[in-house]
C-alpha cells in the first residue's frame, strides 16, 4: 500500500468498477461494461484481478451469447474500497 | 503521486458511485399505472379477510410472488439497481428518495381514511390513483435530479 492507497483498487478502472458495485446490490457485466467504455476482454481481466483478490464475487447465468455475468461486492471488498476512498480524500486534502 | 492524479480518481470514484443512480434505461409508460393497480389489488385483497381465509391468502401471496418477479426483471433491465441501505446515493437523489418515502405515510392515511369512512373498494380506487399520480411525478422528478446529477459529475 502507497500512503493509505489499496494497489488493487488504485488502477483507475478498478476503482470506478467498485465505486459501481458499491451502490448496488449486483452488477451486470454489460453496465460495467457501458459505465467504463473499455472492451470486454479489458473489463474480464479488471473483474478477475478484483475477484482474485476475494473483492468481488461473480455469478454467471447460461452460456454463450444468451449467457449473463454478475458482479457483487463482498465485505471485504466494501471494507477495502472504503478505506482506500478514505486515504483518497485524506492525500487531496493534505495536498 | 501528484494530487491532480488523485483528484481525478476520485471524481472517477464519484461518477461510478452515481453510476446505479443516474444510468438506468427509459421507465416504460405503463410502470406508474401498474404499480398503481398492484397496489389496489393489493388493498382490494381486504374485501376476502373475514369471507375466504384461503382466497385471501392466496390472493396476498400471489400479489407478493408478482412483486418479487417484478424487482428481478427491473433489476435484469437495469443492470445495477440500487436499493435502499446499500451505498450513498448522490445529494439530488437522496433529496428525491427521502421525499418518496415522506409521501408513504401520507398516501397509507389517506386510503386508510377512505377505508375506514367508505369500505375496501374506494380505498382499493383511491390508491390507484394515488399511486398511479404519484409514481408518475416522482419518474418526472427523478429524471431532473439525474440530469442535474450527471451534469454536475460531467
Amino acid at each position: 500500500m502507497i500512503d493509505g492507497l489499496d494497489p488493487i483498487i488504485h488502477v483507475p478502472k478498478r476503482l470506478a468498477a467498485m465505486a459501481v458495485l458499491a451502490n448496488a446490490p449486483s452488477v451486470s457485466f454489460r453496465f460495467l461494461k457501458d459505465h467504463l467504455q473499455i472492451s470486454e476482454s479489458d473489463l474480464s481481466k479488471q473483474m478477475s484481478a478484483l475477484e482474485a483478490v476475494g473483492y468481488v464475487s461473480s455469478t454467471k447465468v447460461g452460456r454463450g451469447r444468451g449467457g449473463s455475468t454478475t458482479y457483487r461486492m463482498t465485505q471485504a471488498g466494501q471494507k477495502a474500497y472504503e478505506q482506500h476512498c478514505s486515504a483518497l480524500l485524506a492525500l487531496i486534502r493534505g495536498a | 503521486m501528484e494530487s491532480i492524479g488523485l483528484a481525478e480518481q476520485l471524481a472517477a470514484a464519484e461518477r461510478g458511485a452515481a453510476a446505479p443512480y443516474v444510468d438506468y434505461p427509459p421507465t416504460p409508460w405503463w410502470y406508474a399505472p401498474s404499480v398503481g393497480v398492484w397496489a389496489a389489488a393489493m388493498i382490494g385483497t381486504f374485501t376476502w379477510w373475514r369471507e375466504n381465509a384461503g382466497l385471501f391468502v392466496a390472493s396476498l401471496a400471489a400479489l407478493i410472488a408478482v412483486e418479487i418477479l417484478f424487482v428481478v426483471w427491473m433489476r435484469r433491465r437495469h443492470g445495477a439497481l440500487p436499493m435502499p441501505g446499500r451505498g450513498t446515493p448522490p445529494v439530488e437523489i437522496a433529496r428525491m428518495w427521502r421525499g418518496y418515502v415522506a409521501a408513504l405515510p401520507v398516501v397509507a392515511l389517506i386510503v386508510g381514511l377512505v377505508w375506514w369512512l367508505v369500505g375496501v373498494p374506494a380505498a382499493a380506487g383511491t390508491a390507484f390513483v394515488l399511486v398511479t399520480a404519484g409514481l408518475a411525478f416522482y419518474e418526472r422528478r427523478y429524471a431532473v435530479a439525474a440530469a442535474a446529477t450527471r451534469a454536475r459529475l460531467r
